[in-house]
């Protein structure tokens, strides 16, 4: 009805459950429980010893218990909390108290996607090529070891090529076993163990080399698709 | 002069206590223990024991009301329950139900 605020003194305390549809101001105590369908300011000599549910909380003094907001929880410099966060945004000022935990539900933003790494990468490595794959893993092995973020990403654009480096070296392995049946091909063929291991560095798996290891490299990829 | 105020949407379901004035435009179930003065406006709606120094009533009060001073209940206002306190003041228009002891 009438959009006034309630205020709870400072020396008064209220011990129950505590429902409406406007703004509330805590200077006091309350426990038990909060349901708004506005915001709840706890003052810095408010105590709130309950389970909040409202739109938006400002939290500058002692909280104890789960918020569950629709908007935002804001804890100030004078604020105290200790309890678990459920909203969609969330504010912690510097000189905040708080222990708990926090949850912001919606995972289809992109920056909380960036900080859930561990739970979205599976689905981008799936969909990203073969080797890039084993470049994931070893960001995988990075995840564990702390960093997360913007570190993580750089790399696989990186990594393509030592995984580039290492495709001509199974190369130059198989070669020479292959040398004898190739001998009817290219005269190159006997200095190309020789320089196979250099050349295919650069355009081993450019020019000369998909020619007669055709069979070859297609045994390769498949390998490595492994 | 700090107070608290319950505004007109507002239900409680449990026990108010206080070293200071209160004033209830909402709805309070339960037990209202103060050391001040309470106030139930037109809007209010009181289902509790009430023990307090001062009442003054023009909404709906269900319940006893123990005060130490007064208990005034104006024109608007509408009480079933027992009175006990030294000063009583009904109002012409009052509507009220219930036990008057004024021998505290």
């Amino acid at each position: 009805m009438n959009e006034s605020t309630t205020v709870i003194g400072e020396r008064t305390t209220i011990n129950g459950n505590l429902e409406g549809d406007e703004d509330l101001v805590v200077h006091g105590r309350v426990e038990g429980g909060i349901s708004l369908k506005h915001t709840l300011t706890i003052e810095p000599t408010g105590v709130v010893v309950a389970e909040v549910q409202v739109r938006n909380a400002v939290v500058s003094g002692v909280m104890a218990g789960n918020i569950t907001a629709e908007d935002a929880v804001h804890i100030t410099a004078q604020g105290r909390m200790i309890g678990d966060i459920r909203a969609p945004r969330v504010i912690i000022v510097d000189g905040a108290s708080f222990r708990g935990s926090v949850d912001m539900g919606d995972l289809d933003m992109p920056r909380s996607s960036g900080s859930a790494d561990d739970a979205l990468r599976p689905a981008p490595v799936a969909a990203r090529r073969v080797p890039q794959a084993i470049s994931t893993g070893k960001s995988a092995v990075q995840k564990e070891d702390g960093e997360e973020a913007v570190a993580p990403k750089p790399k696989p654009a990186s990594r393509p090529k030592p995984a580039a480096k290492r495709k001509p070296a199974p190369k130059s392995k198989p070669a020479p076993k292959r040398k004898p049946a190739a001998k009817g091909g290219s005269a190159r063929k006997p200095s190309a163990p020789a320089k196979s291991k250099s050349k295919p560095k650069k355009g081993g798996s450019k020019k000369k080399a998909p020619a007669p290891r055709a069979p070859s490299v297609g045994r390769r990829k498949k390998a490595r698709k492994r | 002069m700090a107070h608290t105020v319950i505004g007109g949407s507002i239900v409680i379901d449990g026990e108010v206590t206080g070293e200071e004035a209160l004033v209830i435009q909402g709805t309070v179930k339960g037990r209202i223990s103060l050391q001040e003065q309470l106030v139930v406006e037109e809007s209010g709606v009181v289902e509790a024991d009430i023990e307090t120094q001062n009442v003054d009533v023009s909404g709906k009060v269900t319940g006893n009301i123990l005060a130490s001073e007064k208990v005034e209940i104006s024109s608007g206002g509408r009480m079933v329950g027992d009175i006990k306190a030294p000063r009583i003041l009904i109002a012409d228009g009052a509507i009220f139900k219930g036990n008057v002891d004024m021998d505290v």
